[in-house]
């Protein structure tokens, strides 16, 4: 299962190293399909992250933002 | 105070003042006033120098004020001062008087310290007091907070500190533009050069992180002079940034200009876009085909761990079959080894029997051969023995022969011997014979 509160950082990091066990070819059965799964949900994550930055460059002065978070808030 | 050519207006009603006199009149006067004031030394620090092809402009500053100065060009470069001798912060003693520019039509008039000598007297207080500023807050580990942050590969959302009309914004969206980014930036414009810069740009930084939504703050500035950088060296600015919780990236002037901010933010850069850069390490469009290219690998490494097995299994399923197959065909062949063997001893077995038969047959026959000898040599022997001279010795015959053996079968023969031997059905007898009587 995949920890949602990993940053894309860690995400990549946790992938390399998946890739890299699945790599070695000493993963059993069980391993690699745990390890694919994981890998999946991490690829997902990544792709997420990256997607919320591929949307289109938003601008906003800081008191836009301020007024925003308090409307939300409120 | 009349002035050629031109016809002075009228005066202002109900005033008590002279005039009006015309105004190039009064400056040129005013000039004269000027340069006739007794001319003496001043010392203070330089700002904001300048080199003009027929001038060097510089200000004179200390803590309670300043004087604009100018000195010909050639004056300045009679001094001789090395590369760098006089830089913004240098302590000087300069030598001169007043003077006024007095302009014209389409010029701006100047007021200015006209230096007629200058000697540089050692670094400047400000730079002084900027080196002390900057070791007592290395003292007190203020460089180190802001470099133990962490700082997001993928930020979705980047504050800006910059000026508002400043070439830096576009640098900083240049830089992010580079990368691939497209989240969200929040600008924060304040100042960034005169004395109402650091507390607008403290307020700033520390308002966005107070967001809480703000995951990195670039804090950028264009070139500039030292004095123009001066509020990036600000002590409640730089303590402000030391002490907060969202990572700082500080682009302040060119990588020769060193600012306080640069010591305290997390990261600094010689440039507003080399900054933006910095704040998304990740190269988005890469970073998506790598995330593809990472599916795909996982996508084949899950099937081909599940394929190899499957293979496998089939494998080790058909090995018992196979295992008997090869058995069954081996005892076949075990089989067919042994007939051909029983076939070969058989077809051997009787070859032997019949040379064995053969071998009987001939001695059979040799045998019969030998019996029919055997009559044929006892009917010999019969009758040999018919004329066997012992049997008729042996019926009291006597048989005579001299004494070397040989038979003597007539009377003359015998007396010719002498001495022979009868030889009678029971034994021999040796006689003499005597002569005829």
């Amino acid at each position: 299962m995949t920890d949602p509160e990993l940053t894309y950082e860690e995400a990549t990091a946790r992938l390399e190293a998946i890739i890299k066990r699945l790599d070695s070819g000493e993963a059993g059965l069980r391993e690699t399909l745990d390890l694919c799964r994981e890998g999946r949900g991490l690829v997902e994550l990544c792709a997420a992250e990256l997607e919320a930055v591929g949307q289109g460059l938003e601008e906003l002065r800081l008191n836009e933002l301020v007024a925003r978070l308090q409307a939300g808030a409120g | 105070m009349a002035q050629p050519g031109s016809a002075a207006p009228a005066g202002i009603d109900g005033s008590l003042l002279p005039g009006p006199f015309a105004v190039g009149h009064y400056a040129a006067r005013m000039r004269e006033y000027l340069r006739a004031r007794t001319h003496v030394q001043l010392f203070g620090e330089v700002w904001n120098l300048r080199v003009s092809r027929a001038k060097v402009y510089f200000e004179l500053r200390d803590a309670a004020g300043a004087l604009p100065c100018s000195m010909w060009r050639g004056d300045f470069d009679a001094l001789v001062l090395g590369d760098g001798a006089l830089a913004d912060g240098s302590q000087v003693v300069v030598g001169g008087g007043l003077d006024y520019y007095v302009g014209s039509r389409t010029s701006s008039p100047a007021f200015s310290f006209a230096i007629s000598a200058l000697r540089v007297a050692g670094e400047g207080d400000l730079l002084a007091q900027l080196d002390r500023l900057r070791r007592t807050l290395d003292a007190e580990g203020l460089f180190a907070p802001q470099k133990l942050l962490r700082r997001p590969a993928l930020p979705r959302t980047i504050g800006v500190v910059t000026g508002e009309g400043g070439k830096a914004r576009d640098d900083v969206l240049a830089g992010l533009a580079r990368r691939g980014w497209a989240g969200r930036i929040v600008w924060a414009f304040a100042p960034v050069q005169d004395r109402h810069a650091a507390p607008r740009i403290t307020r700033a930084v520390q308002d966005l992180a107070a967001t809480g939504a703000v995951d990195v703050i670039v804090v950028a500035r264009g070139g500039g002079s030292l004095a123009d950088l001066f509020c990036f060296c600000d002590e409640t600015l730089c303590r402000t940034i030391a002490l907060l919780g969202v990572p700082v990236i500080a682009s302040v002037g060119h990588h020769t200009d060193r600012t306080l901010i640069d010591d305290v933010a997390a990261l600094s850069c010689s440039t507003p876009t080399h900054a933006a850069e910095s704040a998304v390490p990740v190269h988005c469009a890469q970073a998506r085909a790598e995330a593809v290219a990472v599916a795909r690998r996982l996508g084949v490494h899950s099937s081909r761990a599940v394929l190899h097995r499957a293979q496998t299994l089939v494998r080790l399923s058909r090995a018992p079959g196979e295992h008997v197959a090869r058995e069954r065909a081996r005892l076949h062949q075990g089989l067919r080894e042994m007939r051909a063997s029983g076939r070969r001893r058989a077809s051997g077995e009787q070859a032997r029997l019949a040379r064995r038969a053969l071998v009987l047959e001939r001695r059979a026959r040799a045998a019969a051969l030998d019996a029919r000898r055997a009559t044929g040599l006892q009917a010999i022997a019969m009758a040999l023995a018919a004329h066997d001279p012992d049997r008729t010795v042996r019926r009291g015959y006597a048989l005579v022969s001299d004494r070397a053996g040989d038979v003597v079968t007539t009377g003359t023969a015998a007396r010719a011997a002498g001495d022979i031997t009868l030889r009678f059905g029971d034994g021999p007898v040796d006689a003499t014979i005597t002569p005829d009587r």
